[in-house]
């Protein structure tokens, strides 16, 4: 096979993999609980800081995962308590509240850091070779995890037990309160979790992307897109989602260039908002 | 005399500012069976959903074996022994009969509820199925078997047999008085006098909100409560 299109092709896997880490957070959030957090992408963006203040104090890489978890937790627990829980159900409220918190997070991002770009060394140099071509490693692992993360989250959701409890709090709040779930308490574990997810997926491309307060803009308008498209409350609606956008995305960039690949990617989720409202794969 | 499992007082509630029951007063002892009964829309899911946390109560006061429970949030109440099966969205139509029966069990175990398999086999045949494929009757015996397993002293159920086919009504009615022979408090809300008539001890009949009649099944006459629940 042609070395260039085996290249391309992984590059789409890439893109696609990294994607669907990226929209984990937001889908979790959005998908169970109703929360649009316009903020998905600054949560991404601490997850990112994290991992340049572990190499800027030469700690090993990965220090940057609990410390990324540890201050997302927090600010997700700050958050969730003080924003969302009096809004849950008022989804154009928590729009607003969380844009505003986005920007209070950016601008912080911006006092500590400057407004300037970062960037962190790619903790897994080199490359390896399959298939004819030479691939860098960290995207190879990136890739990797990323599959990884989707396929536990997808089975921890399915068949544990706090899964089907946070299942039965979607699908009707009143009778698990019934049930004796506190779902005031099970809310908050969500966010915290979503919260957590963007971090790690902020941890895992810091190396790849410049690091700098705006980053999260973005991540969260693709990370939409990808919900848009896919579909929400199932993982497999969010990787079709994220094979869709990021599949569009690379293939029109290779082929023409990146406007032109954004600009695809917003026809397409414009489309989809039209025509199929509920995505590719929807709930229940 | 000890307390009475479920106590209210002068409960008045509705949604928002409307308010929809007006000052009720109820007991129900261990091993009891109270019947709320009333047409549609005389407040009796609204007295539920006030008894159990879903609506603050404007005035009034809930007492669980005495102790005041009028603060608790619903999964509160259920964690001090108030078991609800609702009459609208009995399940989740989302997760399969199994989950539905298992979803709070640690083991998620169905050996206890064997006993309810042999009164209602079709509940075991459709296990895997999810609940929201089941006829709204069957969602109901589904709902009510979940509410009985819990084993709570006090058990709320709200319209239990409302399009469940008569031998099942029948088979709720069997089931219902077994657990008050062990000590159960019921109360139940229903339109079903037939039903009704075999299940309860003693009766609240509403009217727009209030209390029209309330007394033990042999004091209270037939055609009275007739003349409530018809127009």
């Amino acid at each position: 096979m042609d070395a260039l299109i085996v290249t391309q092709a992984i590059n789409v896997v890439y893109a696609v993999s990294t994607l669907a880490v990226l929209t984990l957070g937001l889908a979790v959030i959005f998908g169970l609980l109703g929360v649009l957090n316009i903020a998905h992408g600054e949560f991404v963006m601490i997850g990112a800081y994290c991992a340049y203040l572990t190499q800027s104090w030469n700690w090993p890489y990965l220090v940057a995962l609990p410390l990324t978890l540890a201050l997302c937790a927090l600010l997700g627990a700050a958050v969730e308590r003080i924003m969302i829980r009096p809004l849950y159900r008022r989804p154009f409220d928590t729009l607003v509240a969380t844009w505003g918190l986005s920007l209070l997070l950016r601008k912080i991002a911006e006092a500590i850091f400057g407004p300037g770009f970062h960037s962190v060394t790619i903790p897994l140099p080199g490359t390896v070779q399959f298939l004819g071509i030479e691939y860098p490693i960290y995207r190879v692992v990136l890739i990797a995890v990323s599959f990884a993360v989707a396929a536990v989250l997808m089975i921890w959701y399915g068949r544990s037990r706090t899964g089907s409890r946070i299942r039965a709090m979607v699908s009707n709040p009143e009778l698990a309160q019934a049930q004796g779930i506190s779902v005031r308490r099970l809310a908050a574990a969500t966010f915290i979790a979503g919260t957590c997810l963007a971090g790690l997926g902020g941890v895992m491309v810091a190396p790849l992307v410049p690091v700098q307060p705006f980053m999260g803009l973005d991540y969260v308008l693709r990370a939409f897109f990808v919900l848009v498209v896919g579909g929400l409350g199932s993982v497999p609606g969010l990787l079709s989602g994220a094979a869709a956008i990021g599949g569009v995305d690379s293939a029109i960039s290779a082929a023409s260039n990146a406007t032109d690949g954004y600009f695809a990617v917003l026809v397409l989720a414009i489309l989809f908002l039209w025509l199929k409202p509920r995505g590719l794969i929807a709930r229940g | 005399m000890s307390a009475p499992r479920l106590a209210f007082a002068n409960v008045t509630g509705g949604y928002g500012s409307t308010v929809i029951v007006r000052d009720l007063n109820g007991a129900v002892a261990a091993g009891e069976v109270l019947c709320v009964l009333g047409r549609n829309g005389v407040g009796k899911s609204t007295l539920m959903k006030l008894l159990c946390g879903y609506l603050p109560c404007r005035s009034g006061h809930v007492l669980l074996d005495g102790r005041p429970i009028d603060g608790f949030e619903p999964s509160a109440r259920r964690r001090a022994g108030l078991t609800y099966c609702p009459q609208e969205r009995p399940v989740f139509d989302d997760l399969s009969v199994r989950d539905n029966l298992s979803l709070m069990h640690a083991a998620r175990q169905l050996g206890p509820l064997r006993p309810y398999f042999e009164r209602f086999p079709i509940l075991e045949r459709r296990l895997g199925q999810h609940a929201g494929t089941l006829s709204g009757g069957e969602k109901k015996v589904l709902s009510f078997v979940r509410g009985l397993a819990e084993d709570q002293p006090l058990v709320l159920l709200d319209e239990p047999s409302e399009g469940v086919q008569w031998e099942n009504i029948l088979h709720m009615a069997e089931c219902i008085a077994a657990k008050k022979a062990a000590g159960t408090a019921f109360l139940v809300v229903e339109q079903n006098l037939a039903f009704a008539e075999r299940i309860a001890d003693r009766y609240l009949v509403m009217d727009q909100g209030r209390a029209m009649l309330e007394g033990s099944r042999a004091d209270i006459d037939r055609g009275r409560i007739l003349g409530h629940l018809h127009v």
